[in-house]
C-alpha cells in the first residue's frame, strides 16, 4: 500500500479535532496511530502547551488525595500536537496566572483575538506582586494553555500565537 | 501541625537527602527546580518539580518570595531549605510564618541572634563560655592596629556577618593591617550588607570541632555528639569525622554540655550546630559560631548515633516532641567523610563542571554515598562543585580509614576532574593517619607535597 504522507496524517488529526471522540486508534498494515484529545485529564492542565519537554504539568489547587504519577507524566500526552508554525508566550516568571486586571473584568485576552507585541495578555502575581505580561509578538490568540487563578512556573507557555503574516502557518502545523 | 506535603527549597544531593527522608515518612515532595535542574535527579525522586527561574541562584534558587509562591501555588504544608542558599535567612522564616507555612528549621530570631558574630561572642562570654581572644567592633584601621598590637600578630580580621568560612583575613605583620582592613570592610560590605568588621587572636595549632544538637518546641534541647572538620582548605571542609579523635571524655562532655548551653540560652529549635575552635597547644576550646541549618556533614553524625537528622528536623517541626532523649544517644564507632568535588586539585582546585561520562560509585558494609550525579548527568558551572559525599562507618577509626581508603579507590568519575586522588593522598598520609593535624595542615603541609 502507499505510504501514509504528511496530508494523510493531517487529515486524520483534522478528523478526531472536529469529532466528538476523545481518541483514536488506527491501524493500518503495520502503521499504528494513537491519537488523544487535549483535556480528557481533567487536572492536567493543557499538558500540550508546556513546550518544554520536561516541563511538568501546573496543578495548583491540591489535589485532596494524593498526587498521582501520571499526572506529571506529560511529556507524551500531546506528543502528537506539533507546535511548530505558532509562537508561544512562556511565563517570564513563577506565579499566579491571572487573565483579567481584577476579578469579575472581562480578560485581556481571548482565544481568536488579535493583538500587537505591547499588548498585555495577563498577569502573574508573585506574594502580592502584580506583573504584567506583554505579547512580545503580533498576531491571533490560537490558544490560552494556562488556567486563570492557577499557578503557572517559569517558562511554562501561557498563550500560543499565530503571529502576523504568517500566512503558511496552517500547513507548517502539519509539517 | 502536621506535614503531608514539603516543598524542597534546594537542589543536589541535599535537596534529595530531604525527599528520601519524606519518602520514608510517608510525606510527598515538591523540588524547586531552575531551568538548569529539570533533568535533576531530585525533579525525577520527587512527586513534583516546579520550574522557579533561570540558572542562575540570583533569580532562582535565593529568591524567598518566588519559593513561597511555589509552595503555596503547589499545595505544600512545609519547607525545607537544606542549606547554603536560603537556609539562614530569617525573611523566608517570616514569610513561612505569614503563609500558614512550617519552616523546617529554627526561628527567625534564633537565625538572627546567631547571623552576627559579635552579639554570639557576647553571649558566650555571658554564659561562661570561653570566646577567642578579641576586640568588640572595630570602626577603623586604627582601631583595628590597637587591638591587634594588644592580641599580638597574628591576628584574624573577621566580618561581625560572616560565618562559615567566609570573611575571614589573616594579618601576620603590623604593616598590613591597614590595608587588609580595608579590604575586608569593603568585601563584607559586599558580601553581607553589613561591613562591622572584629580582631580575633590567631591559634595556629588549632582543631575545628562541632557538635550536633537539635532542640524542639517544647524546650527540649540534646546533644548528638561531635565533630572533627579540621581538614580544610581555605576555611572550607574537605574531609570531616566523627567522634573527634583528639577530644578525652572529659573535654566531650565539657564542650557538648557548653553547646547545649548555648542553644537553650537562644531557645533554639531544630537542628544546628555550635562550632568550637580547639587549641591543641593550650588544650583548650572556644565557642567559635553556631550554624542554624542542617550542615552537609550530618551523615557522619548520622552514622554514629544512629539517627535520622532529617527526619528529626521534620518531626519536631511538625511539633512533635523530639522522639530520642539525651540518654538514647550513644555513640557506636567511627565515621569519615570526603567531599568528592567537581575541582582539579592539580590545578589548585579549579572548578571542573562538564559532562560525567561515567559514574560508578564504591558499594560495601559501611560505605554510605549522598549523591544526585549520574552518568551522563551535566555538573553545571551556576552551583557549588560537590558531587558527592562519600562517608564510612566502622568500628573504629582505623576501620573506618580502612574503608574509605577501599572506596576511594573503587570510586570511577569520568568527564570531570574531581577531588578523589586528593582524598587518596590525604588518606594515605602518616601525619592523618596519626592525627597530627590542625586547621592548617592542608594548606601548610600538604598542599606543598601534593603533586610532587
Amino acid at each position: 500500500m502507499e505510504p501514509i504522507t504528511q496530508e494523510d496524517i493531517f487529515l486524520i488529526l483534522k478528523l478526531i479535532e472536529e469529532s466528538k471522540y476523545d481518541e483514536m486508534h488506527l491501524e493500518i498494515g503495520d502503521l499504528k496511530i494513537d491519537v488523544r484529545k487535549q483535556g480528557n485529564r481533567a487536572s492536567v492542565v493543557d499538558s500540550k502547551c508546556v513546550s518544554e519537554k520536561t516541563a511538568k504539568p501546573a496543578v495548583s489547587v491540591p489535589p485532596p488525595e494524593k498526587m498521582k504519577k501520571d499526572e506529571r507524566a506529560s511529556d507524551t500526552a500531546g506528543a502528537f500536537t506539533d507546535e511548530s508554525g505558532l509562537t508561544p508566550i512562556k511565563a517570564s516568571l513563577l506565579g499566579t496566572f491571572y487573565r483579567a486586571p481584577k476579578p469579575g473584568a472581562p480578560a485581556f485576552v481571548e482565544a481568536g483575538q488579535n493583538i500587537a507585541a505591547d499588548d498585555t495578555v495577563c498577569i502573574i502575581e508573585v506574594m502580592k506582586l502584580f506583573n504584567t505580561v506583554k505579547a512580545g509578538v503580533s498576531g491571533r490568540i490560537a490558544k490560552i494553555c494556562a488556567k486563570d487563578g492557577e499557578m503557572v512556573e517559569f517558562q511554562q507557555t501561557l498563550f500560543l500565537v499565530q503571529e502576523a503574516g504568517d500566512l503558511d502557518g496552517e500547513m507548517r502545523k502539519s509539517a | 501541625m502536621k506535614v503531608s506535603r514539603v516543598f524542597v527549597a534546594n537542589r543536589g544531593e541535599i535537596a534529595l537527602r530531604i525527599i528520601r527522608a519524606c519518602r520514608d515518612l510517608g510525606i510527598e515532595t515538591i523540588v524547586a527546580v531552575s531551568t538548569a535542574d529539570r533533568e535533576s535527579k531530585p525533579a525525577k525522586a520527587a512527586d513534583r518539580a516546579v520550574c522557579i527561574g533561570p540558572p542562575q541562584a540570583i533569580d532562582s534558587y535565593l529568591k524567598v518570595q518566588t519559593m513561597i509562591a511555589a509552595a503555596l501555588g503547589s499545595g505544600a504544608d512545609a519547607i525545607h531549605p537544606g542549606y547554603g542558599f536560603l537556609a539562614e535567612r530569617p525573611d523566608l522564616v517570616e514569610a513561612c510564618e505569614k503563609n500558614g507555612l512550617i519552616f523546617i528549621g529554627p526561628t527567625a530570631d534564633n537565625i538572627r541572634k546567631m547571623g552576627d558574630k559579635l552579639l554570639a561572642r557576647e553571649m558566650g562570654r555571658k554564659l561562661g563560655i570561653p570566646v577567642i581572644p578579641g576586640s568588640e567592633m572595630v570602626a577603623t584601621s586604627e582601631e583595628a592596629q590597637k587591638a591587634a598590637t594588644k592580641l599580638g600578630f597574628p591576628v584574624l580580621i573577621k566580618a561581625a556577618a560572616g560565618g562559615g568560612g567566609k570573611g575571614i583575613k589573616t594579618v601576620h605583620v603590623p604593616e598590613d593591617i591597614k590595608d587588609v582592613f580595608e579590604e575586608a570592610s569593603g568585601e563584607a560590605l559586599a558580601a553581607f550588607g553589613d561591613g562591622r568588621l572584629y580582631i580575633e587572636r590567631y591559634i595556629p595549632n588549632a582543631r575545628h570541632i562541632e557538635v550536633q544538637i537539635i532542640g524542639d518546641r517544647q524546650g527540649n534541647i540534646i546533644h548528638l555528639f561531635d565533630r572533627d572538620c579540621s581538614l580544610q582548605r581555605r576555611y572550607q571542609k574537605i574531609l570531616e569525622e566523627a567522634p573527634s579523635p583528639v577530644m578525652t571524655a572529659e573535654l566531650r562532655k565539657r564542650i557538648c554540655d557548653a553547646a547545649v548551653r548555648i542553644a537553650t540560652h537562644i531557645g533554639y529549635q531544630n537542628a544546628g550546630t555550635i562550632e568550637f575552635v580547639f587549641d591543641q597547644d593550650q588544650e583548650s576550646f572556644y565557642f567559635l559560631e553556631m550554624n542554624t541549618r542542617i550542615q552537609v556533614e550530618h551523615p557522619i553524625t548520622e552514622m554514629i548515633t544512629g539517627v535520622d537528622l532529617v527526619k528529626e528536623q521534620i518531626n519536631v517541626a511538625a511539633g512533635n516532641p523530639l522522639s530520642i532523649s539525651q540518654y538514647d544517644v550513644k555513640v557506636s564507632g567511627h565515621s569519615i567523610e570526603c567531599r568528592i568535588n567537581a575541582e582539579s586539585p592539580d590545578r589548585n582546585f579549579h572548578p571542573s563542571p562538564g559532562h560525567i561520562d561515567a559514574w560508578d560509585p564504591p558499594e560495601g558494609e559501611g560505605i554510605r554515598i549522598d549523591s544526585h550525579c549520574y552518568a551522563g548527568c551535566v555538573v553545571s558551572p551556576y552551583y557549588d562543585s560537590l558531587l558527592a559525599k562519600l562517608v564510612t562507618w566502622g568500628t573504629d577509626r582505623f576501620d573506618a580509614i580502612k574503608k574509605m581508603q577501599y572506596a576511594l579507590d573503587h570510586f570511577t568519575i569520568s568527564g570531570v576532574d574531581t577531588t578523589v586522588p586528593f582524598h587518596q593522598y590525604i588518606l594515605k598520609n602518616k601525619d592523618y593517619l596519626e592525627g597530627r593535624i590542625n586547621t592548617r595542615w592542608i594548606e601548610d603541609t600538604v598542599l606543598r607535597g601534593y603533586g610532587q
